[in-house]
């Protein structure tokens, strides 16, 4: 059947249904707003002067801003572009080299605008095809000074910083900060606890102590840990902030959506550590409040309450936001929303935060051992009352799919139903919208079941 | 069947149903088994405990009810372990040593622990940034670690010199196999691919002592009268944790080519690199470490003195071959992250390469064999010319 094409056909049955939208926090705007404000003042940073730090894994950027050195998160320029359905030019300079897209493709991406940066190739194509509108942002990224790469858990995000490295003749200075798996084997082995949890505290201290002198290094000027301090502190008030809004959420309908906690991650992964932070995260907690009061729920007719597990399938936020909203189901939280980003704030003691900081890079969402990690997950499900997972089985990042099948059992074993659907970081083509479909579809059913015979 | 053919097929047999040997040695020795997770890994200290250690390998049965445990798209090795696992096959192990980063290998260890918590599980990860200055107390610290929670295990305590014996042990029989090695690439012995993957898997899943002592039976009595003289010479690479299947050796052996060397995982990275046996054995266990990524670089680690695309250029030319081939383990990130660099730096060296991408259940052998015949021909042609 055609459709003209200036209207999509209403279908009546179940998650294809259009019109029930998710109802977004209007205090998001003011965060694309900081964001916008950070990757403009990234793009001018060669021209005020500032040395610029490629980067990847966990939120260090505090170690760079209170050395006034400017800072790019492989991810999240990879996430950034893809956002803006801008990084395919990326993408097919990779793959031009010969870079499989079965790799990570935050990586692929990231990898392919330094091999476009490294051509000088503003128009962002391989083979001088007329300029890419979407790629002429990419030739705004200022080249890399130093490298840093501190990646929890996964092994492509090291070798991914490694190639680049090498991508750059080893010419620019790379700094390699290991954390280690919590693997979780030793019989005193908690959450936060036990002899492998302060050995690793240590140990990662030890590394981030050294990215100072890396720093002084590569900058010819003295590290300044107050500075470090007076960073850490709007970080922190910022973290505590978003804690409590989360929790909040435990409120039905929730005031606010996984989603909304999306479209605030970068606050908290890598933008700098100012007050505009804290009034972010106050802006969201008073709205949050509010709508509490009012009864108002990011889902307009919220039935199903749901946690999202796995990584983001940057290409379809908005996207994923309406289509759970359709079947009146709160995607309430998630594994990376609520299991990362300074969710431990109480560790980081302001006036010598180095070890607290690396206590929060060690239980990043994938860094623990299956045992401990699904455990934390059962209490974020509890505490949000959450009626089913959703897992995305993110097709490149297999340090968020490795523990979905366990994951899905523990749901099930607390009488929670699972699903998985295919999807992928920032490679659109791996996504299988009538996947999701009928599988949500099938979901819900039985999630209304369970509940008809609970009633 | 000749003395020789005796030794092949131990060798083989062993090869083939690793689990089923390490059953019956653990019925005669009444000693444990101790299954080891690949790449780095030394088998030496399970071995000083009076285990056997066994590699884990890949088996040929079709990955069915693992796909419950692990995604499709996940290497052949690792879906094939979690088949394994689910199937029971590892029932009969008395732990698992692990701590090698790749984050496919990292999910199968949790499945092990998941599937099997019968079997304790010792996962110690070692540092893979290798060019900082803390990586060898790090790396250190880990065979530490490791050695005591296989004490903790296995109730046995572990010596300097149990470990010193190991070691001992463990590097005659690598030096056996680079003296395999040393007569394959100066064309001194007809032994097959297949052959060469037989007795370097078997020397992984084998009790040490008796491996040593079939080899050196083999050396004695192996003919020397060289590889056939119209064959191109070829280098196999890739496979960083699992051998590759043998027909696909055999079908390069049959189409023209002759292997003279690896930097195979089931070949000669796993024996390029001794141990000092004299000093503290675990400063040896580290040493190693690090000297082997310098022999025989691994992609999963980020060294800056060691680069794979100028080891394999090297290697290539040091074995006399006239074509590279790489074997590349379809979802094996660490390897397609290189790829690039070796493609690139054999093309500069207009070196003939070919890329095989290979999978658990086998790839259509028909449609290599032409892919293989060509390239053949082109590397005849360069070599000609």
């Amino acid at each position: 059947m055609q459709t003209t094409g200036e209207t999509l056909p209403q279908i009546k049955s179940g998650v294809q249904t259009l019109g029930r939208k998710a109802n977004r926090l209007a205090a998001t705007k003011f965060g694309g707003q900081i964001v916008n404000d950070y990757w403009s003042d990234l793009f001018r940073a060669k021209e005020d002067g500032r040395k610029v730090v490629w980067y990847n894994g966990t939120y260090i950027p505090p170690f760079f801003h209170a050395h006034d050195v400017a800072w790019v998160h492989g991810e999240a320029w990879s996430a950034y572009l893809a956002a803006k359905h801008g990084e395919l030019p990326a993408q097919r300079a990779g793959e031009a080299r010969g870079y499989d897209r079965e790799l990570c493709s935050y990586a692929r991406t990231h990898i392919g605008q330094a091999l476009l940066g490294l051509r000088g190739d503003e128009n962002g194509t391989a083979d001088g095809a007329p300029p890419d509108e979407r790629a002429l942002t990419m030739a705004k990224l200022p080249p890399p000074d130093m490298f840093v790469n501190a990646y929890p858990y996964c092994s492509s995000g090291q070798q991914w910083d490694d190639i680049i490295y090498r991508l750059y003749g080893k010419r620019v200075p790379i700094y390699n900060i290991s954390i280690p798996l919590l693997w979780g084997g030793k019989p005193d082995a908690r959450y936060l606890h036990g002899q492998e949890w302060e050995e690793r505290s240590d140990y990662v201290a030890m590394q981030l102590r050294g990215l100072a002198g890396f720093l002084e290094e590569n900058t010819g000027r003295k590290y300044n840990w107050d500075r470090l301090s007076e960073v850490m502190f709007y970080i922190k008030k910022a973290a505590e902030l978003r804690m409590e809004a989360m929790d909040l959420c435990t409120a039905k309908p929730a005031p606010a959506s996984f989603f909304d906690w999306i479209v605030s991650i970068a606050h908290v992964n890598f933008l700098p550590g100012t007050q505009r932070l804290i009034d972010y995260f106050e802006m969201v907690k008073a709205e949050i409040k509010q709508r509490i009061a009012d009864g108002e729920g990011a889902v307009p007719n919220e039935k199903y309450r749901l946690f999202f597990d796995g990584m983001m399938n940057w290409n379809k936020v908005g996207w994923l936001a309406d289509k759970f909203a359709a079947v009146d189901a709160t995607v309430v939280a998630g594994r990376y929303t609520h299991m990362s980003f300074w969710q431990e704030p109480q560790l980081i003691d302001i006036a010598d935060p180095v070890r607290g900081m690396a206590q929060n890079y060690l239980i990043c969402p994938n860094n623990h051992g299956a045992p401990i990690m699904i455990g934390e997950i059962e209490k974020v499900c509890d505490k949000f009352d959450i009626d089913g997972i959703v897992c995305h089985a993110s097709r490149t990042c297999r340090g968020m799919t490795n523990q979905q099948f366990l994951i899905t059992e523990s749901a099930k074993r607390k009488g929670r139903q699972a699903m998985f659907f295919e999807g992928d970081v920032v490679d659109e083509s791996f996504y299988k919208d009538e996947l999701l479909n009928s599988r949500l579809e099938a979901m819900i059913e039985a999630m209304d079941a369970r509940k008809r015979m609970v009633a | 069947m000749d003395v020789l053919d005796q030794i092949l097929a131990r060798f083989a047999e062993a090869a083939a149903r690793p689990l089923d040997y390490a059953k019956q040695w653990k019925a005669a020795k009444g000693k444990p088994v101790v299954g080891l997770l690949p790449m780095h890994f030394p088998g030496e200290i399970a071995h000083s405990a009076g285990a056997l250690p066994t590699i884990l390998q890949e088996d040929d049965e079709p990955v069915a009810a693992g796909l419950g445990s692990i995604f499709s798209f996940y290497c052949g090795f690792n879906r094939s372990l979690c088949d394994q696992l689910v199937r029971g096959e590892f029932n009969d192990l008395d732990a698992v040593m692990c701590g090698d980063h790749c984050v496919q290998l990292l999910g199968t260890a949790d499945a092990i622990r998941a599937r099997a918590p019968q079997i304790p599980v010792l996962f110690n990860q070692l540092i893979t940034s290798m060019s900082m200055p803390w990586a060898f107390d790090e790396a250190r610290r880990t065979f530490v670690s490791l050695k005591e929670e296989l004490e903790r295990v296995l109730t046995r305590k572990i010596t300097d010199d149990d470990l010193r014996a190991s070691i001992r042990l463990f590097n005659k029989d690598r030096g056996l196999m680079r003296r395999l090695y040393e007569l394959r690439r100066a064309g001194k012995i007809s032994i097959s691919a297949r052959q060469l993957q037989q007795i370097v898997k078997s020397s992984m899943v084998m009790d040490k002592a008796e491996h040593i002592g079939l080899l050196e039976q083999l050396l004695a009595d192996l003919d020397t009268k060289g590889s056939p003289s119209n064959a191109i010479r070829v280098y196999l690479s890739g496979h960083f944790c699992h051998a590759p299947k043998p027909e696909i050796l055999d079908l390069i052996e049959e189409c023209g080519a002759i292997v003279v060397d690896d930097d195979l995982f089931h070949g000669y990275r796993y024996i390029a690199t001794d141990m000092d046996e004299a000093g503290d054995p675990l400063d040896a266990l580290t040493k190693w470490y690090f000297a082997h990524n310098r022999e025989v670089p691994c992609a999963t680690l980020a060294d800056k003195n060691a680069d794979l695309d100028d080891f394999l250029l090297n290697a290539v030319n040091r074995s006399h071959a006239q074509g590279l081939i790489i074997l590349l383990v379809k979802f094996c990130e660490p390897h397609m992250y290189v790829y690039p660099e070796i493609k690139e730096k054999f093309e500069k060296a207009g070196i003939p390469h070919l890329l095989v991408e290979t999978e658990h259940d086998g790839i259509p052998l028909e449609a290599l064999k032409t892919r293989l015949e060509t390239f053949l021909e082109i590397a005849r042609r360069r070599a000609a010319a």
